[in-house]
C-alpha cells in the first residue's frame, strides 16, 4: 500500500464524474437480443434475500436454451452495443455498459479499496470467519485482529463442504469486512480489506477527507 | 467377503453394477472404472475411534513426516465413534451396529467439479441403501432418508496438509445398519437399514457396496471432467447430476431453508430445480426464484 494518497487527484476524479461504470458481458456465447435502450433507467436486485432480479438486460440463447441476464446494480444504460441485437456473440463480449451514481458510503468504500490490500473470494460460495478469528473479532473488533500470509482465515462452505481458506496478502490488520456470514459472495468480490498497522492513521485520513468533501 | 480394494472393483464389474454400465460403451465403462479405482487402496478397520476424519489427517500427516503421501481413496472404518459429530458440531450418534467410515481424496478436480463431489457422495450412500430394496431418497444436497428419517449423512471438508500444504478431500459418511437405538432427539429424525428391513445386515458387506458405488460415481464425476475439458459433453453421457436428480425427492418440497437450518431458519420456499450447477432453486411466497449454493433444507411435508 503506497503512503503517498494522492487525494486531491483521486477527490477530483470522484468529484467530476461520480458514478461506477459497470461493463455487462456475454456470460456464454450465443444469439443476444437487448431488452433495454441507451438511456434507459435500470434497477438492481431487490427484496429482502436480493431474490428479485433487477432490470432484464439482455437475453442470451445458446441450443434453443435463453437465459434471461438482469442488472445487479441500478443506473443509467450509457453505453448499448446496438448493432449485436440479434446477433451471435462470443462469450465475454462486452455488451453494454450501466453508469451507477455512486453514494457517499461507495465512494469512500471505493477509494479505501484503492488503497487498501482486498482478499477475494476463491469461488461463488458463503463464507464466515474461521473460528479463532471469529473470536478475536469479538472480543476485540475487526480492527485489532492482525493476519499474515498462511493464516486460516474463512471457511468458505458450498454444497455442504466446508474448505479452510488461507489468507495470502500482505500482512496487516482487517479493516473492513465486506460480507455477512452466510451470505454468498460472488468469485472475486472483496472479502475483506486489510491494511498494514502503522497505516491506519492515513486510512482514517482518508475518510475524514472524503466525508468533509461531501457534506 | 473380505473387504478390499479388489473385492470392490470385482464388486463394481460384476454383473449386479450391470445396470449402472449400461448406458456406456465397453471403453468408456472402463475408463470410469480406472478414474474411480483409487476408492479403496488403502484400508484401515478399527474396533473404536474418536472421529475417522481425524484419524485420516494423522495419516497424512504421518505420510509426509516420512516423505511419501496419503494414497488418494484411503479409507478409514471404526465399529463405532465417540467424539463424532455432523455440520456446525451437531453430535452424531454413532454406536456399534452403524457403518462409520472416512474415505480421503487428493484435489485434483477442477472446482467446477469438485462442487459435484457431495452430490456424488450422496447418490453413492443412496444407491447402496437401495440394494437392500429400501426405496430411499436424496435430501439436497447429499442427506439419504425415507420419509424423512434419515439413514445416512455425509460430512465434507477439504483440508491443506501441514507439512506440505497439499489439499484432500475428508468425506464422512455415517449409515445406520443394525443401531436401533437413537437418543432422545434423533429418536424421530433418524431410522436404520435394519429397522426398515426388518433384518440384520453384515456392517462389511454394506460397506463393499457402497465402495463399489463410491468408485463408479467418483469415476463418472472424473469422467465428465474429461469430457467437458474436451468440450464434448454429449447427450448420452449422464453426468452425475442427472444420477443424482433420480434419486432426490426434493423438488416440489416444501422447505425451509438456513445455512444452518436448525439454527437460523431463514425463510420458507417451494423447490423447483436443482440447476446443472448443483443450486437449489426455490420458489419463495413472493412467487419469486431465490438460488442456494450452500446451506440445508427442511422438509414441511412429510
Amino acid at each position: 500500500m503506497s503512503q503517498d494518497i494522492h487525494f486531491d487527484e483521486i477527490i477530483g476524479r470522484y468529484k467530476s464524474d461520480p458514478y461506477e461504470y459497470v461493463d455487462m458481458h456475454a456470460i456464454h456465447a450465443g444469439i443476444v437480443r437487448f431488452l433495454v435502450s441507451k438511456n434507459d433507467e435500470v434497477e438492481g436486485p431487490s427484496g429482502e434475500w436480493k431474490h428479485i432480479p433487477g432490470s432484464g438486460l439482455y437475453e442470451i440463447v445458446r441450443e434453443r436454451n435463453t437465459k434471461v441476464v438482469s442488472s445487479k446494480t441500478n443506473g443509467t444504460i450509457s453505453e448499448l452495443q446496438k448493432g449485436l441485437n440479434g446477433k451471435f456473440v462470443e462469450s465475454g463480449e462486452k455488451l453494454l455498459t450501466i453508469r451507477h451514481p455512486l453514494k457517499k458510503k461507495e465512494i469512500i468504500e471505493g477509494i479505501l479499496q484503492e488503497v487498501l490490500s482486498l482478499f477475494e473470494a476463491p469461488e461463488r460460495a458463503k463464507y464466515y470467519f474461521a473460528m479463532d478469528i471469529q473470536s478475536q473479532i469479538e472480543s476485540k473488533g475487526a480492527r485489532s485482529v492482525f493476519i499474515k500470509p498462511g493464516d486460516e482465515i474463512f471457511t468458505m462452505s458450498l454444497m455442504k463442504r466446508d474448505t479452510p481458506v488461507y489468507y495470502t496478502g500482505e500482512p496487516g490488520i482487517i479493516h473492513s469486512v465486506y460480507f455477512k456470514p452466510g451470505e454468498s459472495m460472488d468469485q472475486g468480490a472483496p472479502l475483506i480489506g486489510v491494511c498494514a498497522k502503522d497505516k491506519l492513521p492515513l486510512i482514517q485520513k482518508i475518510i475524514t477527507r472524503v466525508k468533509a468533501e461531501w457534506e | 467377503m473380505t473387504l478390499s480394494n479388489a473385492t470392490i472393483q470385482s464388486l463394481v464389474r460384476s454383473p449386479s453394477f450391470a445396470c449402472y454400465r449400461k448406458d456406456f460403451s465397453v471403453d468408456i465403462q472402463e475408463k470410469i472404472l480406472r478414474y474411480g479405482a483409487p476408492v479403496g487402496s488403502r484400508l484401515e478397520c478399527h474396533h473404536s475411534l474418536g472421529r475417522c476424519m481425524d484419524r485420516l489427517r494423522e495419516m497424512i500427516h504421518e505420510a509426509e513426516l516420512s516423505n511419501t503421501v496419503l494414497e488418494s481413496g484411503t479409507v478409514v472404518m471404526a465399529s463405532r465413534l465417540s467424539k463424532s459429530s455432523g455440520r456446525f458440531e451437531r453430535y452424531w450418534h454413532a454406536p456399534e451396529g452403524g457403518l462409520w467410515l472416512a474415505i480421503s481424496l487428493a484435489d485434483v478436480l477442477l472446482p467446477e467439479f469438485n462442487r459435484l463431489l457431495p452430490f456424488c457422495i450422496g447418490v453413492a450412500c443412496c444407491q447402496a441403501v437401495r440394494m437392500y430394496g429400501v426405496e430411499a431418497s436424496l435430501k439436497w444436497v447429499n442427506d439419504v432418508h425415507l420419509q424423512g428419517q434419515k439413514i445416512a449423512g455425509v460430512l465434507s471438508e477439504t483440508i491443506r496438509s501441514q507439512v506440505r500444504g497439499e489439499r484432500y478431500h475428508l468425506i464422512g459418511i455415517g449409515i445406520n445398519i443394525n443401531n436401533t437405538t437413537f437418543p432422545g432427539e434423533l429418536q424421530n429424525s433418524a431410522v436404520s437399514l435394519s429397522q426398515l428391513t426388518g433384518k440384520t445386515h453384515t456392517i462389511e458387506n454394506f460397506a463393499l457396496k457402497l465402495l463399489a458405488h463410491l468408485t463408479w460415481a467418483l469415476g463418472l464425476l472424473h469422467f465428465q471432467e474429461e469430457e467437458a475439458l474436451k468440450q464434448s459433453l454429449s447427450t448420452n453421457v449422464a453426468p452425475v447430476l442427472s444420477v443424482w436428480r433420480n434419486l432426490s425427492d426434493s423438488v416440489g418440497k416444501k422447505v425451509v431453508y438456513g445455512f444452518d437450518v436448525q439454527q437460523k431458519p431463514l425463510y420458507g420456499a417451494i423447490v423447483e430445480t436443482v440447476d446443472d450447477d448443483g443450486g437449489l432453486v426455490m420458489r419463495l411466497a413472493d412467487g419469486h426464484l431465490i438460488t442456494e449454493h450452500s446451506g440445508e433444507i427442511q422438509y414441511l411435508d412429510p
